[in-house]
């Protein structure tokens, strides 16, 4: 209290009081987790192995499709410096990386089917050893017939990935009477839109080390799901999942393919190759075995068969989301879900049919991306609304007016939309905000070489797991004698800063600054099995579980300090780390007080928080229900400036806002709207994994560009709008997710705007424009 | 493959490595040395993740042979943690949330602090041509050129 009179700091307790639970909740608080990361400390995987470590490298498929006749390993065995080869046969368990279908063994032994599949791995006493003794793995294939086209894989004669047909998944919605709708409509408008593979590209690829311990074997590694990974390690082993500890190490961002199969590769192969070799193995992916090897975003081929009237009001929407993926399962069949119940994008459609499928191909297998199926679905539906918009000769916006999802408005699954429904608010606020009108009229009457263009793309997006999983979390809160508060759980901090949110709501719901507060390491010996770190949940799911234990921990805390300052315990307040009577503010004990006297009185000041979300309920058959507890929205306005002599463009604008609920951190929330707006940039612009017949073309970052600092828009104008949620903490929805989605659709429909031609697939290169100008 | 004796310099430190001819600085800087903030990225010199400073200019450890950096100054994040315009620069980051996942924040404060220490209150546009050759998955760079921007400028 420097230089502060006892008055002033009345005062400002009082203020804060009033706050109350909400003293740091929409306050721009600083990470608690980042002193180590700015100061360059060892504390990622690879920074952590110990001395004696061996690498190990991986042998992927030569072929992709193939039958392997013979694996000799004997030649690479002989090489200087190599320590033992993997191949199946070591594998003492389940063969088996999988996290939904077994369908993908961890080393191929009968067949391949894609050349990301692993056959083997060579471990070595030195990285470049390893890398040199791949080549000498003799493996002797007889190559099938592949198929690479999702289309073509649909049909029944198509070569058999697996011993079942190549559909893994049929997803669909039915409402209403879709053919009733089409014959209500003016207009029926059809296209086809088509999405690439898009890798996710964290800058630490996937890695993880093994350290045999005995009995038990100790893994540390880059990951999303701790407590998965130990159960899919243990299966390889064939060990009590019990013998496995897995703690995830400060992770250098993940995007979903860390919360996907590849993690379960690293461990299990490292962890084989500790008990190999009795030695600890580090298996950290090189940047050209991840791009080949792990999950990517689906490319989609999305059909839409639209009815609308003359006055704009959508009669009809028929969608058809086929997703390539690749030879494996993976969390793939939950992504089509997710696209396909919000495929027909934010509108409300009183006729609907949706059939989503995920097919098996022979390129590289896809999965769990940020954004999770919609990137694709909504590329295609907003895309849609201004082909719509066009046929009509309206404007885009207000196409958008006329059917978007307000409250008591119904979803494509007949969702009632409640008060909390900020979808209006988030179009309203980006029109403003870009001038939307005048530009269009501006634009609208534009000759000459350089055109500019605005373009409107908007989404809702059921918030955390849904149909994807029960939805639950656990937080423990433990203080310290010296006042300290540890928060551990089992969900997992990979860049978001959601970890820290958890601390801001615990520390709100205790009156204690976050400063008291620190995270302790995700730790599958420690932390309970909490469900995994993905679908943005950390706050909407994770964070009810911090109000939780932070409740518990109050009430243990309440009665002490009742005794203590000799108050009744419903006029004990704890505000900002002062302990004090309702009504006597000037007498005031601090929190390590209180603390001390707890442990005084041999209170355990340990509590486990608990939240399971409601169970969602929707019709298998139809889709038909709520999916979803609650909707997170957004809308944005791209502004493109277009060479028709080139086709070079760059967008110049982008205004975005999203219906976030509660903003725990606004800071935090900015920092993921424009990551994620950068990286959907990047999957609108510029990103493709190219396979050309089965093989990744570009499996390095100088051929797959990702955005630079010199390829984001000069500012990204960032709107935070807050209708308060039915199921997140405060009121919180998530919000990590959806900016990747908008920039695609609305840099696409900006194009559209400039140079009168939509173009369907993505990316939208430069040579794309062009030829639509010229076509 | 014959190994040879290399006298290094990193951070005012001198110490002789035995190295192999095709060890990397990068991995001589992490393994022999200890100094884990030089990150590997992609290793083939795209990410710009092992960016440390050879004399003072930033270069790209995971392309460089350990032999060839003999007789020159090496300089890691570690060897900065104390200079006064560093801690700017990572007191910045912290306020900005510009480390997201951290990984890249390493090789973007040191070209951050090569760019300031040769002109303060560099602009935003020389800041973004600065680290252009530095990718950042997480942030969309705006965090991070913020942060750059405010540590150049006057107090």
């Amino acid at each position: 209290m420097n230089a502060q009179t006892a008055e002033e700091f009345l005062m400002e307790i009082q203020k804060k009081a009033e706050r109350g639970e909400l003293l740091y909740i929409g306050k721009e608080l600083r990470r608690i987790d980042d002193l180590e990361k700015v100061l360059g400390s060892p504390i990622y995987t690879n920074d952590l192995i110990p001395r004696n470590t061996l690498y190990a490298r991986l042998v992927l498929s030569r072929y992709p499709h193939a039958i392997i006749k013979n694996i000799s390993v004997s030649k690479a065995l002989n090489y200087p410096g190599v320590r033992y080869v993997l191949t199946y046969k070591d594998v003492p368990g389940l063969n088996e990386s999988s996290t939904i279908i077994p369908d993908r063994p961890l080393f191929a032994f009968n067949k391949v089917r894609s050349t990301g599949d692993i056959v083997a791995a060579v471990i070595a006493e030195k990285p470049n050893r390893a890398q040199e003794a791949k080549e000498l793995v003799e493996v002797e294939y007889e190559p099938l017939k592949p198929v690479f086209d999702p289309i073509e894989a649909m049909k029944p004669d198509a070569p058999k990935i697996h011993d079942d047909g190549n559909i893994v998944k049929h997803v669909k919605v039915r409402k209403g009477d879709i053919e009733k709708g089409f014959q209500e409509a003016d207009y029926i408008i059809e296209n086809t839109f088509r999405t690439q593979h898009q890798d996710a590209a964290p800058m630490e690829t996937e890695t993880a080390f093994a350290v045999p311990r005995g009995e038990k074997i100790l893994i540390i590694g880059s990951m999303q799901t701790p407590h998965h990974v130990q159960a899919a390690v243990a299966k390889v082993l064939g060990w009590p999942i019990d013998r496995v500890e897995v703690i995830q190490a400060v992770t250098g961002g993940a995007f979903g393919p860390k919360s996907d199969e590849p993690p379960y590769d690293v461990a299990s192969i490292a962890a084989l190759g500790a008990i190999k070799t009795g030695k600890p193995v580090l298996m950290s992916m090189t940047r050209e075995e991840s791009m080949i090897a792990h999950t990517k975003r689906h490319p989609a081929i999305i059909t839409h068969k639209t009815g609308v009237k003359a006055n704009g009001k959508l009669t009809a929407s028929k969608v058809q989301i086929v997703l390539d993926g690749g030879a494996y399962a993976s969390l793939g069949v939950l992504v089509i879900v997710r696209a396909t119940f919000h495929a027909n994008g934010p509108y409300e459609i009183p006729n609907v049919w949706n059939d989503g499928y995920k097919v098996y191909t022979n390129n590289t297998y896809t999965g769990s991306f940020r954004g999770f199926g919609a990137p694709q679905a909504i590329f295609a539906a907003e895309s849609q609304m201004d082909e719509i918009a066009k046929k009509l000769n309206m404007d885009p916006l207000d196409l958008r007016l006329i059917n978007m999802l307000r409250p008591g408005s119904r979803t494509s699954t007949g969702q009632l939309m409640d008060e909390s429904c900020g979808l209006p608010e988030c179009l309203d606020a980006v029109v403003k905000a870009s001038d939307y009108r005048k530009k269009k009229e501006l634009y609208s009457k534009q000759d000459g070489k350089i055109r500019r263009g605005i373009g409107i793309a908007m989404l809702h997006h059921g918030n955390a797991l849904g149909p994807e999983g029960n939805d639950y979390a656990y937080v423990h809160l433990s203080v310290e004698k010296n006042g300290k508060v540890h928060l551990g759980t089992g969900l997992t901090e990979f860049g978001t800063g959601a970890i820290s949110g958890l601390a801001q709501i615990a520390a709100s719901v205790l009156g204690v600054p976050i400063d008291y507060f620190t995270i302790d390491r995700p730790n599958t010996l420690i932390h309970h099995e909490t469900g995994p770190t993905v679908a943005s949940r950390v706050i909407a799911i994770g964070g009810n579980a911090a109000r939780d234990a932070a409740l518990k921990l109050k009430q243990k805390l309440l009665p002490v300090a009742s005794k203590l300052i000799n108050c009744k315990v419903e006029d004990v307040q704890i505000v900002d780390g002062y302990v004090y009577c309702k009504g006597k503010e000037h007498k005031t004990i601090s929190w390590e007080e209180l603390v001390k006297e707890a442990y005084e009185a041999n209170i355990e000041l340990n509590t486990l928080g608990y939240y399971m979300a409601p169970s969602c309920k929707w019709d298998e058959e139809t889709g038909l229900g709520s999916p979803y507890n609650q909707y997170t929205f957004g809308a944005a306005i791209a502004e493109v400036e277009v060479d028709t002599e080139t086709g070079l463009y760059k967008v110049l604008n982008y205004y975005v806002a999203f219906d976030v609920g509660r903003a725990i951190n606004p800071k935090s929330v900015r920092g993921q709207i424009y990551g994620g707006t950068v990286q959907g940039l990047g999957y609108a612009m510029m990103e493709e994994l190219v396979h050309k017949e089965g093989y990744v073309v570009n499996p390095n970052l100088k051929d797959y560009y990702i955005p630079t600092s010199l390829d984001i828009p000069e500012q990204i104008q960032t709107i935070i709008i807050e209708k308060q949620g039915s199921m997140g903490p405060f009121g919180a929805k998530i919000v990590a997710e959806p900016p990747v989605v908008l920039p695609a659709p609305a840099i696409r429909n900006a194009i559209m705007d400039a140079i009168g031609k939509g173009i369907n697939s993505l990316p939208i290169t430069s040579e794309k424009v062009y030829k639509a100008i010229k076509s | 493959m014959a190994q040879m004796l290399v006298k290094l310099n990193v951070n005012g430190i001198e110490r002789e490595v035995l190295v192999d001819p095709d060890d990397r600085l990068l991995d001589v800087l992490r393994d022999e040395f200890g100094y884990k903030s030089v990150k590997e990225g992609c290793g083939t010199g795209d990410c710009g993740l092992c960016t440390v400073l050879m004399d003072g200019k930033p270069v790209l450890s995971c392309v460089i042979p350990a032999f060839q950096a003999k007789n020159h100054k090496i300089t890691t994040l570690e060897g900065l943690n104390n200079d006064p315009l560093m801690k700017k620069i990572q007191e910045q980051f912290r306020a900005h949330q510009a480390a997201q996942c951290g990984f890249c924040t390493p090789a973007m404060e040191i070209i951050g602090w090569h760019l300031l220490s040769r002109k303060k209150g560099a602009s935003k546009q020389e800041i973004k041509e600065a680290i252009s050759g530095t990718l950042c998955r997480c942030t969309g760079y705006y965090d991070i050129i913020d942060a750059i921007y405010d540590a150049g400028r006057p107090e």
